[in-house]
């Protein structure tokens, strides 16, 4: 079964490669060339790899963050703005607490959640509240999210820097910043860490069940005993939570300060990762993984073959809809592949 | 009107005398034989029902007859006339059409737009000729004496009635072989008699009607003959009139079913499950419950009959706790549950819900996943963690589960959707048992399973009984409730109106109290 999905990913993803290869050709380039250069500098040398798996961070945590939430059921599009809150968190208290470097980072690491969670938080309890679709409410805390901040670091803004050309904060505090082992960033470390706990949590814990079988059939999970309410809540938290890192480590191992835009689409490519991935935990790393190589190559790319970068996000885009596409001819196929087994008489029937 | 079908394109009419399918096999990759060489010959003009358990292979043969499959070896002869269908267009072009279990009908559309939807009436412009084609449509609803209105959009209707436009859609293609996979199953108890109404019409004007049915009492009340297959085989094709329920299931099976529940009366255990004076609404502030009132006691079956839809199901919800009761109260093993949480009615209640897909599994998720369901927090085996769940203990749970209730599965971490339905019966039914709860709460637990999977749970319900527990169970089959309880209540409009001991009571009592309800209530026996 496991071998089964595999090969239609790398199915669809060579299918996309291909497609891609098509528009190129019709441009009058060489994909043979534009596709190399894509390897070569994003996974071409350690240096290369280790930016493209820093790159990978944000991506792979808010794309975590989604397939979490869809495979538990809360439908949680508030990535972008739980993001903007963790990175507003971690500036906050990076520019006020000054700790030395064992206590400061944990420290940090647990406001970026804490102001993740805090954001999903709200709307999990006007959910519970006044029974508002998380749909929509986690949709337009982005927005608020994205205004305060922009506003907090307008120039002239309570936490805008003194005398900066441009909206951005003062930097945090120097003890709070996530250096190099070697070439690799330490938010990579963090990053595995967290893939790994969260991974074991919902596949061997009893928690984590709970949210899987409720993801499926939450009617089900009720009535055999789960408080489904409850882990509906706790599930929003940890999705905010995870979200909420990503931004904050963000700006602990890059500009160091809030700025304008930071984190840019991150959020949103998570929230496509996690879709492309059915949501599954160990997909969305690997395909966090390949997005991430996609983006680091496509600058210098540019530059080598002057294909605008531009190309990049329409091969991302093909990549999505070929393997949402070839996903659900698969499900067709293996529904047909049980039916006929249905009607099969069974062997071993008493 | 338009009797005159010139409308119909040329290739359409074909009545063929009758069909023989002869020495049919088919094969499923890798080496599952699901027919082997079955000869069956269909007269026109006659109903003819395919009965046999899951998978003996009604199914696979209605299917090669109809098209979908092509056989690996052997004939369909059409009179003396071998044919071979490559698909069902084919086949309804020869006559032969099949009423879809799950029914394709396009919701917007009206009776009439369905019907003739891919063979439409053109006029001489080539649009569609409305005129022609609702009186096309008209004629057959009037030729077969169908109550229906064709201009009625089909997403108004019951599904009783859209089983109608279903079987119009090929009348209206002049089809005169109608294959029926399941017809009753979609219908409430007091559609059946109306479609079987419908049917013998057909017969009378000459269509042969083929039918696939669970349901032994059914096939002997419709049909001229009856072919009975077992593993893939026909085991005999015999004529109605001269069998029996029980010699059908004794050639459906291969063996007597063994299933006897009476017993001897034995002395009732102390009072497990007490309903006192329950008041249910619905969210529209309809009454649902009235005054129920209702006890069970260890080592008794109590049975709840009554047309669908007269509070059964919202009794359920109550005692589960999906819903709250307005007033009145609920005591299980000496606990007041009346405001109790799921959870905690769960310690004392084992439930098998009616509807499998919806309430009682998660079919996307593997069998153990299913398996582990309420044990995951009640039973020791997996409470003792606080966090861990270990998923090698539920895949060897699920293995005890599989030998103990013979569940025919291939693996603990196969999909729950790839198991047949009794089988995902036999998980269900085995969860809940090895709860071991001193109440066990059963809704229509055989509805949709083969015989010898009926004969099986009804086993094991005997067994619980006999082991102390207190069982409530809510049945349509009356049968079911007579050959298994040990007091019958009859709910009617939300209230109790019956609670008698079966013994003392019969099927036309029962019957009569479920359709006019009574007067007074009988006290109940202690």
């Amino acid at each position: 079964m496991n071998g089964q999905k595999l090969l239609a990913a790398l199915a669809g993803i060579a299918l996309a490669l291909s497609i891609g290869a098509l528009v190129l050709l019709i441009e009058g380039r060489s994909p043979l060339d534009v596709y190399a250069a894509l390897v070569a500098l994003s996974i071409g040398d350690v240096d290369k790899a280790a930016i493209t798996i820093k790159n990978a961070v944000p991506l792979i945590l808010t794309g975590l963050s989604a397939s979490l939430a869809f495979a538990s059921g809360p439908i949680n599009l508030g990535q972008p703005g739980q993001f903007l809150m963790g990175a507003l968190a971690v500036t906050l208290v990076g520019i006020t607490v000054d700790l030395p470097a064992p206590l400061m980072i944990p420290l940090l690491m647990i406001a970026a959640a804490a102001g993740g969670a805090l954001w999903a938080g709200a709307a999990a309890v006007l959910r519970h509240v006044f029974n508002m679709s998380e749909f929509i409410v986690t949709l337009m805390l982005n927005s608020i999210a994205d205004l305060f901040t922009a506003w907090l670091i307008t120039i002239g803004g309570p936490l805008a820097e003194a005398g900066a050309l441009s909206p951005r904060s003062p930097a945090i505090t120097s003890s709070g910043r996530l250096g190099e082992i070697g070439v690799f960033n330490l938010s990579i470390l963090v990053m595995a860490l967290v893939a790994v706990a969260i991974w074991y949590v919902f596949h061997r814990t009893r928690p984590g069940y709970e949210w899987r079988i409720a993801g499926q059939n939450a009617l089900f999970a009720r009535l055999g005993g789960c408080p489904v309410d409850r882990n509906f809540f706790i599930v929003m938290l940890l999705s905010g939570a995870l979200a909420g890192l990503a931004g904050g480590l963000l700006v602990m191992s890059g500009p160091y300060r809030f700025i304008r835009g930071i984190g840019a689409n991150y959020a949103w490519d998570g929230v496509m990762i996690a879709v492309v991935a059915n949501s599954a935990l160990g997909a969305t790393v690997l395909y966090g993984l390949f997005f991430a190589a996609l983006q680091t190559g496509a600058l210098g790319m540019e530059l080598l073959t002057a294909v605008p970068s531009e190309f990049i996000q329409v091969l991302q885009a093909v990549i999505v809809l070929v393997s949402v596409a070839s996903r659900g001819y698969l499900s067709v196929l293996l529904d047909r592949l049980t039916l006929r087994r249905l009607s099969r008489p069974s062997p071993n029937r008493t | 009107m338009g009797n005159n079908p010139t409308h119909l394109p040329s290739f359409l009419p074909r009545v063929p005398e009758f069909i023989t399918l002869h020495q049919i096999t088919k094969t499923f990759p890798p080496n599952v034989v699901a027919l082997d060489g079955v000869s069956v010959s269909f007269e026109a003009g006659e109903i003819h029902a395919v009965v046999g358990e899951n998978g003996a292979g009604k199914s696979t043969l209605m299917k090669v007859l109809y098209g979908l499959y092509r056989p690996d070896r052997g004939q369909i002869l059409l009179g003396n006339q071998s044919v071979r269908f490559h698909s069902a267009n084919d086949a309804i072009a020869a006559g032969v059409g099949m009423v879809h279990q799950e029914i394709l009908l396009i919701p917007e559309y009206t009776v009439w737009q369905n019907v003739v939807l891919g063979a439409e009436p053109r006029t001489r412009w080539g649009t569609l000729d409305v005129a022609r084609a609702r009186g096309a449509v008209q004629a057959k609803i009037d030729a077969f004496g169908f109550n229906i209105d064709p201009d009625a959009p089909v997403g108004e209707l019951s599904v009783a009635a859209r089983q109608k436009v279903e079987i119009l859609k090929l009348l209206y293609r002049d089809v005169s072989v109608l294959i029926l996979d399941e017809p009753t199953a979609v219908l409430t108890p007091l559609e059946v008699p109306q479609l079987f109404a419908e049917l013998r019409r057909l017969r009378a004007a000459g269509k042969t009607i083929l039918f696939i049915s669970h349901h032994l009492d059914e096939v002997l009340e419709l049909s001229d003959r009856i072919t009975v297959l077992r593993r893939g085989k026909k085991v005999d094709t015999v004529p109605a009139a001269s069998t029996s329920k029980s010699e059908l299931a004794r050639m459906m099976v291969g063996r007597e079913l063994m299933f006897t529940a009476r017993r001897a009366a034995q002395p009732k255990g102390e009072i497990i499950l007490r309903v006192e004076g329950v008041y249910y609404r619905d969210k529209q502030g309809v009454s649902r419950l009235r005054d129920v009132s209702l006890t069970v006691r260890a080592g008794e079956i109590v049975g709840i009959a009554g047309v669908e839809g007269n509070g059964q199901y919202e009794l359920v919800n109550v005692l589960v706790g999906l819903e709250h009761a307005e007033a009145g109260s609920i005591f299980i093993n000496g606990h007041d549950l009346t405001h109790a949480s799921i959870l905690e009615r769960r310690r004392h209640i084992a439930f098998v819900a009616q509807d499998r897909s919806k309430l009682a599994a998660s079919v996307s998720a593997s069998v153990a996943e299913n398996a582990i369901m309420t044990h995951h927090r009640l039973n020791e085996m997996f409470a003792r963690r606080r966090w861990r769940l270990d998923m090698r203990q539920a895949g060897a749970f699920t293995e005890q589960m599989r030998k103990q209730f013979t569940v025919a599965m291939s693996r603990p971490d196969q999909p729950f959707r790839a198991l047949s339905g009794g089988n995902q019966q036999k998980v269900i039914l085995g969860r809940e048992l090895l709860l071991e709860r001193p109440f066990l709460l059963l809704d229509q637990p055989t509805r949709g399973l083969d015989v010898g999977s009926t004969e099986y749970v009804r086993e094991q319900i005997a067994q619980q009984r006999d082991a102390g527990r207190a069982i409530l169970l809510i049945s349509s089959d009356l049968e079911e409730l007579f050959s298994l309880t040990d007091r019958i209540a009859v709910m009617y409009r939300g209230a109790i109106v019956a609670d008698v001991p079966t013994a003392q009571t019969d099927l036309e009592q029962v019957g009569a109290w479920m359709l006019q309800g009574r007067n007074q209530r009988t006290a109940q026996s202690a």
